[in-house]
């Protein structure tokens, strides 16, 4: 098996990432929708759980409404500032996943050629 | 799969948006039209936005089964609805329209409201759009690995 502890530990962190992008997405759809109230999942508890489980279980992380925004009178409290950063930083931490993953399986090459050419 | 289902979320809402500025556009095309086919003047609509009520978690269980049926989408237009706003009345005796008393029916309609209204939606629009550009780039990268 090539998936190192630090491959699979990665492949969790990406997983977390690319969910609370699908939550800002759906956030960001929903800017117009009488009374739709802001979703977002706490990072760091969720990131513990998806590692914590040694399991392959699928996993589904814990959606909580956003306490204290600012509500429009039609009831809606989506804050397009406040999603657009989220967005920018869920993208920027997908984007280090990544490149961390790559260089896993670039140290892994590395051994198979025995250090020859990197 | 989950990353997909963000643009399946987005592309939703820019198509709920799109049907919103096209409402707005026949609301303007209409500003003037006394004549219409269930009689009396044009009346001004309104369209109503409803989520499905769905997390994106639930939607990705539907889209198993999506082999069936599409999943619901994130948002769209529930209704349109008529302004209840009454006709705004003119003195136009010689107009085909004008009723005994002489005075002409026109839709309600200000055109200030409604470029407000398209602005906001071409504005929600590209909101969405910069979603679906982030969600590329992340799939992207994530294709990148291969490289």
């Amino acid at each position: 098996m090539l998936a190192t502890p630090m491959i699979q530990l990665l492949e969790r962190f990406l997983n977390v990432t690319s969910d609370r992008e699908s939550l800002i997405a759906n956030n960001m759809a929903n800017i117009d929708t009488p009374g739709y109230r802001t979703e977002d999942l706490d990072f760091r508890s969720e990131l513990q759980r998806a590692t914590g489980n040694s399991e392959d279980a699928a996993f589904t992380p814990v959606v909580r409404k956003v306490p204290g925004l600012l509500q429009r009178p039609d009831g809606n409290d989506v804050s397009l500032d406040r999603e657009s950063m989220n967005l920018a930083e869920s993208q920027l931490q997908f984007k280090m996943g990544i490149q961390f993953i790559r260089s896993e399986f670039h140290r892994l090459l590395n051994a198979i050629n025995e250090g020859k050419d990197a | 799969m989950s990353m997909f289902n963000a643009l399946e979320i987005s592309g939703s809402a820019m198509q709920a948006e799109r049907q919103r500025a096209e409402v707005v556009a026949a609301n303007m095309a209409n500003a003037e039209t006394t004549h219409t086919p269930s009689g009396g003047p044009y009346r001004r609509k309104e369209v109503v936005f409803s989520s499905s009520g769905n997390t994106p978690f639930q939607m990705l269980l539907a889209g198993f089964r999506r082999l069936t049926g599409r999943a619901n989408p994130a948002v769209r237009i529930s209704r349109i609805v008529n302004d209840p706003a009454p006709p705004l009345k003119k003195y136009e005796p010689g107009h085909p329209d004008a009723d005994s008393s002489g005075y002409v029916s026109y839709p309600a309609i200000n055109p200030i409201e409604e470029m407000v209204d398209l602005m906001g939606a071409v504005r929600a629009y590209q909101l969405n759009a910069a979603a679906v550009s982030a969600t590329k780039q992340m799939i992207q990268g994530s294709m990148d690995i291969l490289k």
